[in-house]
């Protein structure tokens, strides 16, 4: 079994610092968070994160975890609002037709839209 | 649906003060440890995952610890139920010590419990984030079982689509892990040729580089299969690369089954009295370990080459001490006949030679 190297686990922690421009955009945009909320959850995520890339005995790839993470922060930002609105439906319809998505699937759009508006 | 979310209790345990925590935790007896567990930290998810790592490193050292310690965490984690960590922590643990624990439970030959912790741990791994690569790991394991059990052909049917997905994960390591159990399989349906050539294409492939422990088991293999073609400088040379590496990991069961490829070259090159003095010590190390079914598939190998030098009497005490082990693992499920023949023959102190040869053919090569 081989250990990550520091520069192996560098590079993995890397990933949340370049990924954190589009949770703060998920969290606050898309699921609607305050700004105190989105701050709480990006503290909970790094702390998850640090932890996800050493996991087993060998991470997966960069692009696996950087999928892993931003489907976590949907997962945060739905659970977040849906315990909010104790079950009541929100005002604001987009985002209820969000809160009836699974977070996996939401991920996966953002993932598709950030990469290609960062092209 | 549940909305609710529960905030991580930080206890800012940093990475090392983890893995000092998770060692001082194994040193302490399990009462002890379920009295103390707040102070020991053991719901932190730092502790567990450190507590996991240090689990998985007695895999192949003391198999027999690794499954105790990961079945007493994993009944930790899971009963009375714990809030462990965020999102999917509790399931992954919960996942993981399982595979840990069938893990142990393979190395030891305990059949239907691996079974049993393979299916706890896809309970675990089906809710995590990253179920996919959670689940291939798992998969590798049920392969590495179904192998054990001669279950060749489902071995090689499905094998291709682990090492996809390892390759489609990123997981290089794990698809170069999975790649023994290809040559593994080769060499169990007797096509040693193909068999070296996956282990020689894994001692080369540049992954293998930073991970000595799997070059070195790619060098056992390769010991192994030299010996059985007889090629006894290849196999010499194999497992002088695999013999310095195990001993500085304490790789303890890598180290008895390079002692078993050793003993397969002297069986080959005629020399039986170094042969089973060699197959001892290989006996030995595993009995250490507690490796019964390896102990027992020596003994029948020791039991045919005492033969050979007409020792008849030692040779029927290797095979009754072998025998009770095989029934209870049963270690021979297409070899039951040859099973009940070398029985009979046995209780009428007359081994039956060809029923001997062919149930110790059943057994598992040391493979990695």
């Amino acid at each position: 079994m081989k250990r990550p190297s520091p520069a192996d686990t560098v590079e993995m922690l890397s990933i949340f610092d370049r990924s954190i421009e589009l949770i703060r955009w998920t969290l606050r945009s898309y699921y609607r968070l305050t700004e105190t909320e989105a701050a709480g959850a990006e503290e909970d995520l790094r702390a998850w994160f640090h932890r996800l890339v050493r996991r087993g005995a060998s991470p997966p790839s960069a692009q696996i975890l950087e999928v892993s993470l931003v489907s976590a922060a949907c997962q945060y930002g739905r659970s977040l609002q849906l315990w909010k609105l104790h079950g009541e439906k929100s005002r604001d319809e987009s985002l209820n037709i969000l809160l009836s998505r699974q977070p996996d699937d939401v991920a996966r759009d953002l993932r598709h839209r950030f990469d290609s508006e960062r092209k | 649906m549940s909305g609710r979310i529960i905030r991580f209790p930080n206890h800012n345990l940093s990475l090392q003060q983890a893995e000092q925590a998770a060692e001082h935790i194994l040193s302490l007896p399990q009462d002890e440890r379920i009295r103390r567990k707040r102070s020991l930290h053991m719901e932190d998810p730092e502790t567990l995952l450190a507590l996991c790592s240090a689990i998985r490193a007695r895999l192949t050292s003391y198999p027999s610890s690794a499954r105790e310690e990961a079945e007493f965490f994993f009944r930790f984690v899971d009963k009375p139920r714990r809030d462990i960590g965020l999102f999917d922590e509790r399931s992954y643990f919960l996942g993981e010590l399982a595979l840990l624990a069938g893990a142990a439970c393979r190395q030891l030959s305990r059949r239907e419990e691996a079974w049993i912790w393979f299916d706890r741990s896809e309970a675990g791994f089906r809710h995590t984030i990253n179920a996919a690569a959670d689940l291939s790991r798992l998969a590798y394991q049920r392969l590495a079982e179904r192998l054990e059990e001669r279950q060749i052909d489902i071995v090689l049917e499905l094998l291709p689509s682990l090492i996809e997905s390892f390759r489609t994960l990123g997981m290089a390591e794990d698809a170069l892990k999975a790649r023994f159990l290809e040559g593994s399989a080769f060499l169990e349906i007797d096509e040693p040729g193909k068999a070296a050539e996956v282990f020689a294409e894994i001692a080369d492939d540049p992954e293998a580089e930073d991970n000595p422990r799997l070059r070195a088991a790619a060098f056992t293999n390769l010991t192994q299969v030299y010996g059985m073609i007889g090629d006894a400088e290849a196999a010499i040379a194999a497992s002088a690369r695999a013999i310095p590496v195990f001993r500085q990991l304490n790789d303890r069961i890598g180290l008895a089954k390079v002692q078993w490829g050793l003993a397969s070259v002297l069986r080959e090159s005629g020399q039986i009295s170094p042969a089973i003095e060699a197959y001892r010590q290989a006996q030995e190390q595993f009995q250490t370990i507690g490796m019964r079914a390896d102990i027992a598939a020596l003994s029948l190998v020791i039991a045919d080459l005492l033969l050979d030098q007409g020792q008849d009497a030692e040779a029927l005490h290797e095979i009754a001490s072998a025998l009770p082990v095989i029934d209870a693992l049963k270690m021979a499920p297409e070899g039951m006949a040859a099973l009940s023949l070398l029985r009979e023959s046995a209780l009428r102190q007359q081994v039956n030679r060809a029923a001997l040869r062919e149930l110790h053919g059943y057994f598992p090569q040391p493979d990695a």
